[in-house]
């Protein structure tokens, strides 16, 4: 029997020198296709991937990071962020639209004229009654974006009535002259933004009701999806058709952008270290950070996005309905190692508003924070004491959170803190995909838990809500710890009449926030920080833009 | 001596063929249980694997003296902003960016002995709790699942007829139910609620859901063997003489049938306790078996892929004690089947 | 032999049934689980729940919600809930993968476990058998997610020799399909090469001494003759109906685990996910297509069986 097991090695043998070859061919395909674009400033094809499939490749459904990141450039709104990193991208500017909108006086009525001459990458023309289909397709389709559109006249009854082609009777369009005109039921601070969400994009009037994640409609973005397999890979192909928008809103470099769904971020960090990607849209693992950090710091930078990262105490369950609790939590809770979770990527802060937003107060969120520097450790036994008082200490707290990397760390984390501090805590770690309808239901009685938010929209609303009494639901509740505090749901009312951001209103925004902060309803520790990491033939230096609003502007990418 | 699982197993496992399995089935009486001891003491390997796994099984249950005497820490108390002292020197347990402290064996005192998780726990802690909680669950679950075994196998073996029907189409559907997708749909949806039905409350991180799922999955395994064994013991004269004299189907089972039962019972056992161990990692791995922050190996598996790249000891341990437990059980079960019962067909799935 | 096989489909039917009722039942009695209040997005009204729920049927009683639910399965107009993606073409897409996964897997350890089993057989008793034995139980007590994170760790991402995970098509590029797969078939064989090995010895020592063996050796046959013509004919029929059992649980058990861990995105790594989202439709169609796949070949080996063994058609 010698004979055979020498045949299993040779076979054996074989099959490895089969995948030798293999691999070697793998090399030259890739080395052929990266010289293409070789030293091009426009034209050539990119690969970037992402860690899961959008949640909707249809700009009227999708609402996460994940999506908006192609959407954003493969759709154009009436309203548009500039295209500039920092402050400067926060500003809005028309789009589609050939002026900012007219707002009446006493802002219920938005005036906006199209662009003459518009095109969809289909070659079809851009109409003024398309707008209104886009709306139509949001609240018809359930979407999660639907909330923003409700103050619209007669949108609450459109949805109610469930048949799509009915009007909307708050949106008058002439096809004609382009005029768009838009009556809202109320005045909303926000609404200017809530036009330059990827739910106003507009699309073909005959675009249908359903949801087209395999095969998204034309659009008039930089791009254009092209091909939609979910769960596998999209494609973007620069569109011929978009128009000049002027520099602030510039056409794409490269021709072809293959966007591939990786699940492991450890095979796509590896891909784009060897150049096989050239783009990953989440950042290196914590675990190779470090080595991404020291390596390729030529083409690797974190910036800090607008967003919070907090725990939510929930005022309407024991034992965090009393004040002092809620004070010793945010006087105990040890923020700096919460921080360390973040593989360094997170800025320990305690202001609920985040750095880029109007009314945000850099003093307050580090210096001045009146529970203790957020950067230094924090008073355990002042906080423990204060429990003890309360009455509370041995209490049993459920810390919810999700399975995320790395929030589920985060959980735990905050149980253990909450156990130093004298309650009997435990987490409690759901599917990212269930948590927050699970808090957001008033039946599940989540006493405290982790929580974030990144903007939809430069606005202080946009973070606000989350701590508003009005926006208390029974289910999807977004005010998870059901902070319901008069003072901060006058002022977000007031506020919310004043369609113009001018610097008496940021005042009055900063003083929410601090008011906000100072009573100690939730707990923030920190603002994110996100990566840009991309391969070393992309032009790392002039050609990737971190927006404030749409994070990694993939239409900025270009090959050296 | 036949050291192998026969080749005749393979029908045990197809309906059709119970009946006529039944009828080849040798019965031994008592006496080979010496003969079997005999054999046994003179299988040295396994012999070896079973003081392994008693070594293994006692530095589990050793876990909190480890905890409290030498390390000084729970197997759920972070240290993210602590440091210690390593050979006169301050550090940090976790780096500011993120990065936890590799193994220090005995340079801090024993703390930190095999380093730290992201959060800051102490592996070592962790590695010897999570084991007695994987090993809890596999000996409650193997109790379980043999329990239930003997129950459904010696009715459906005993009475035949309209019992055996339904309770052979019950082991049919459930031995079809994916485990694996059976026990993570169980373990995901319980680990949301819980269970909550009248006087019966299980909360949704109890021990209690894994050793339930498990318990339950392995049960079409073993329940079959023992209905066919049941079913061509009550036609043994013993049974036949038994009931001449009068006693009752209950009496008989217990008295006459069980204790007959008793190799085949105790081969499946050892190697039930090592599959449900494997099954524990697995569902743990898939997120539905013991929830955090209580370790087991499986879950610690788990986060160690994480980090496998700078930490790679994080996986490895834990794996290396799970193969090591399994693997003795595995040759301890083997050494046991050869000296009970040579010709015992005996065979798991994981 | 028409009535044994109508009785086993018949059978196979009803197992099917419960099996689908099963895992629809399972996922609806959680608390929490409504999934109209999960769909609805972030900052949903009342109504736009309430519309959800007519649209979806859940406001049907649980009974008329599972046929509707299983109409759509068998008319393929099952969606999920949460990306409202067509539920059979994400199972026709990681179907080919999880095929691949497992017959490579089955033929690999197939193969190497004849080999071994005649190698060790050959030399029973003798020290390389006796570590074979012990090779065996090592294979079948480790877990195929740990093995198979070790191996895309070390021989994948560390030495770089294969691919980190990831999936080729095999239209697309055969060897480049079959380098791509070459760790999962090996994680996911370790487990079986040890056992099927064992047996396949054991057979082959039970075989030997047949009479059958000892005529066939008695007429002058070659050696070599004997053992491939004979022996391995013989000890091979129980080892193929025990492969063809432990295919159906492959598809069902260790290839879930070795799809989420080398990425493969097949039938099983679907299911997984979907169950962690408690997404119902994905689950319940993944479920059975599982256990399709082995409650049929179940049905195969039996009706093999019985019709090699005519006692069993009796029973």
């Amino acid at each position: 029997m010698g004979k055979l097991s020498r045949r299993v090695l040779a076979l054996l043998l074989a099959v490895l020198a089969m995948s030798v070859i293999a691999a070697c061919g793998d090399d030259d395909d890739d080395g052929g296709g990266g010289g293409d674009g070789g030293g091009a400033r426009t034209g050539g094809s990119i690969t970037v991937s992402l860690t899961s499939q959008p949640d909707y490749l249809d700009p009227a459904m999708s609402y996460t990071v994940n999506g908006w990141e192609p959407l954003s450039i493969s759709y154009s709104r009436l309203l548009e962020y500039k295209r500039a990193e920092g402050q400067e991208g926060s500003q809005l500017i028309p789009g589609l639209a050939e002026e900012m909108p007219t707002i009446s006086e006493d802002g219920t009525t938005y005036e906006l004229t199209l662009r003459k001459g518009l095109k969809y990458s289909d070659g079809s023309p851009v109409k003024a009654s398309d707008f209104e289909h886009a709306i139509k397709r949001v609240l018809n389709l359930e979407s999660g974006g639907s909330a923003f559109y409700l103050t619209i006249e007669g949108a609450e009854e459109y949805v109610n009535a469930g048949k799509p082609e009915a009007d909307i009777p708050g949106i008058e369009t002439n096809d004609q002259s382009g005029k768009i005109t838009i009556n809202l039921t109320a005045p909303d601070a926000t609404f200017s933004n809530v036009l330059a969400m990827p739910f106003a994009s507009l699309v073909p009037g005959d675009t249908p009701f359903r949801i087209l994640t395999e095969d998204p409609p034309p659009g008039v973005g930089m791009y254009h999806i092209t091909e939609s397999v979910p769960n596998r890979q999209f494609v973007l192909e620069k569109n011929e058709n978009y128009p000049n928008l002027g520099p602030d809103l510039p056409p794409g470099k490269v021709d072809t952008i293959t966007a591939r769904i990786i699940k492991s971020a450890q095979r796509q960090t590896q891909d784009v270290i060897s150049g096989e990607l050239d783009f990953m849209q989440d950042p290196p693992p914590a675990d190779m950070k470090p080595q991404v950090r020291a390596e390729y710091s030529d083409r690797y930078e974190e910036h800090t996005t607008v967003s919070t990262y907090y725990m939510f105490m929930n005022h309407r369950v024991p034992p965090f309905d009393k004040k002092e609790i809620r004070e010793a939590v945010n006087i105990g809770l040890d923020k700096p190692a919460l921080a360390r979770l973040f593989a360094g990527e997170m800025t320990p802060g305690c202001s609920f508003l985040p750095p880029g937003m109007p009314g945000f107060d850099e003093a307050l969120d580090v210096e001045e924070c009146p529970w203790g520097n957020p950067n230094e450790p924090p008073d355990i036994e002042r906080a423990r004491q204060m429990i003890e008082d309360a009455g509370e200490a041995g209490t049993e707290v459920t810390v919810w959170t999700n399975n995320d990397d790395p929030s589920d760390k985060v959980g735990e984390a905050m149980a253990d803190q909450l156990n130093r501090l004298g309650f009997n805590a435990e987490p409690r770690i759901l599917d990212g995909g269930v948590y927050f309808q699970t808090i957001g239901n008033q039946r599940t009685r989540a006493q405290a838990g982790f929580a974030n938010w990144f903007q939809d929209f430069p606005h202080p609303k946009n973070f606000m809500f989350l701590v508003d009494g009005a926006s208390i639901q029974p289910t999807n509740n977004q005010n998870f710890g059901n902070v319901d505090d008069p003072v901060l749901n006058q002022g977000i009312e007031e506020l919310n009449q004043e369609p113009e951001m001018t610097d008496e209103v940021a005042e009055r925004w900063r003083e929410l926030n601090v008011h906000l902060v100072e009573q100690g309803h939730v707990v923030p520790y920190g603002h994110r920080k996100l990566a840009t990491f991309v391969s070393e033939r992309i032009d790392f230096e002039n050609c990737t833009r971190f927006h404030p609003v749409w994070n990694n502007d993939w239409s900025s990418f270009c090959l050296k | 001596m036949a050291t192998e699982p026969v080749s005749e197993q393979t029908a045990l496992q197809r309906p059709a063929a119970w009946e006529e399995e039944a009828d080849r089935e040798q019965v031994h009486g008592l006496g080979p249980w010496r003969l079997g001891l005999r054999r046994l003491r003179r299988n040295k390997v396994a012999l070896a694997f079973a003081a392994l796994f008693v070594l293994l099984l006692a530095a589990c249950l050793a876990a909190p003296l480890w905890a409290d005497q030498v390390a000084k820490t729970g197997p759920n108390t972070n240290h993210l902003s602590d440091t210690i002292r390593v050979d006169g020197e301050r550090k940090n347990v976790v780096a500011l960016d993120g990065v936890p402290i590799g193994p220090q064996y005995l340079k801090a005192d024993g703390k930190f002995f095999l380093g730290a998780d992201p959060n800051g726990r102490d592996i070592m802690v962790r590695l010897l709790y999570g084991g007695r909680n994987s090993l809890m669950i596999g000996i409650t679950a193997a109790l379980i699942t043999t329990f239930l075994s003997i129950l459904l196998g010696t009715i459906a073996g005993y009475f035949r007829g309209a019992a055996d029907v339904v309770i052979r189409n019950l082991l049919d559907i459930m031995w079809s139910f994916p485990v694996i997708i059976l026990g993570v749909a169980l373990g995901v949806a319980l680990a949301l609620g819980g269970i909550d039905i009248g006087p019966i409350s299980i909360a949704p991180d109890s021990l209690a859901i894994p050793i339930g799922i498990i318990g339950l999955v392995y049960v079409p395994y073993m329940a079959r063997p023992v209905r066919g064994q049941v079913m061509s013991l009550r036609e043994k004269e013993f049974v036949e003489a038994a009931r001449a004299q009068g006693a009752g189907p209950l009496r008989i089972m217990f008295t006459e049938v069980v204790p007959n039962l008793a190799s085949t019972i105790l081969v499946f056992f050892t190697l039930l306790i090592a599959n449900a161990v494997l099954l524990e990692a697995a569902l743990s791995f898939l997120g539905a078996g013991v929830q955090p922050p209580n370790p087991s190996w499986g879950s610690m598996i788990d986060e160690g892929v994480d980090r496998i790249a700078t930490a790679p000891h994080l996986a490895i341990v834990p794996g290396v004690m799970l193969v090591l437990t399994v693997l003795s059980l595995n040759v301890f079960g083997d050494g046991v089947r050869d000296a009970l019962d040579p010709r015992a067909k005996v065979r798991l799935e994981h | 032999m028409l009535r044994f096989v109508v009785r086993r489909l018949l059978q196979m039917v009803l197992v099917m049934f419960a099996v689908s009722v099963l895992t629809f039942f399972i996922f609806n009695v959680i608390p929490n689980g409504d999934p109209a209040v999960r769909m609805a997005g972030r900052q949903p009204t009342e109504t736009q729940i309430e519309q959800i729920r007519k649209e979806w049927n859940f406001d049907e009683p649980i009974y008329v919600q599972y046929v509707t639910t299983m109409e759509k399965v068998f008319t393929g107009d099952l969606r999920s809930y949460f990306t409202q993606l067509p539920v059979g073409e994400e199972i026709l897409k990681g179907l080919p993968r999880t095929l691949s996964l497992a017959i490579g897997a089955a033929l690999l350890w197939m193969f190497v476990a004849v080999c071994l089993g005649l190698y060790s057989a050959v030399k029973a008793g003798k020290f390389a058998d006796r570590f074979l034995t012990i090779i065996a139980l090592v294979g079948i007590s480790m877990p195929v997610f740990w093995v198979g994170a070790l191996m895309s760790y070390y021989l994948g991402f560390k030495l770089g020799w294969f691919p980190n995970g990831g999936y080729v098509e095999l239209t697309e590029d055969p060897i480049d399909w079959a380098y791509h797969l070459i760790l999962p078939w090996t994680a996911l064989a370790i487990l079986f090469i040890g056992f099927y090995s064992r047996v396949l010895r054991s057979n082959v020592l039970d075989t030997i001494n047949e009479d059958y063996v000892r005529t066939a050796r008695a007429k002058g046959l070659g050696e070599r003759q004997i053992m491939v013509r004979h022996v391995l004919r013989n000890s091979l029929i129980p080892v193929v109906t025990l492969w063809g059992l432990d295919f159906g649980a492959v598809v069902g058990g260790g290839a879930i685990l070795t799809e989420t861990v080398f990425d493969l995105q097949g039938v099983g790594q679907y299911a997984a996910e979907a169950i962690g989202q408690l997404d119902v439709p994905p689950v319940l169609a993944t479920t059975m297509i599982i256990a399709f796949f082995v409650v049929l070949m179940n049905a195969v080996v039996d009706i093999l069986y019985a019709y090699l063994d005519p006692r069993i058609r009796l029973q």
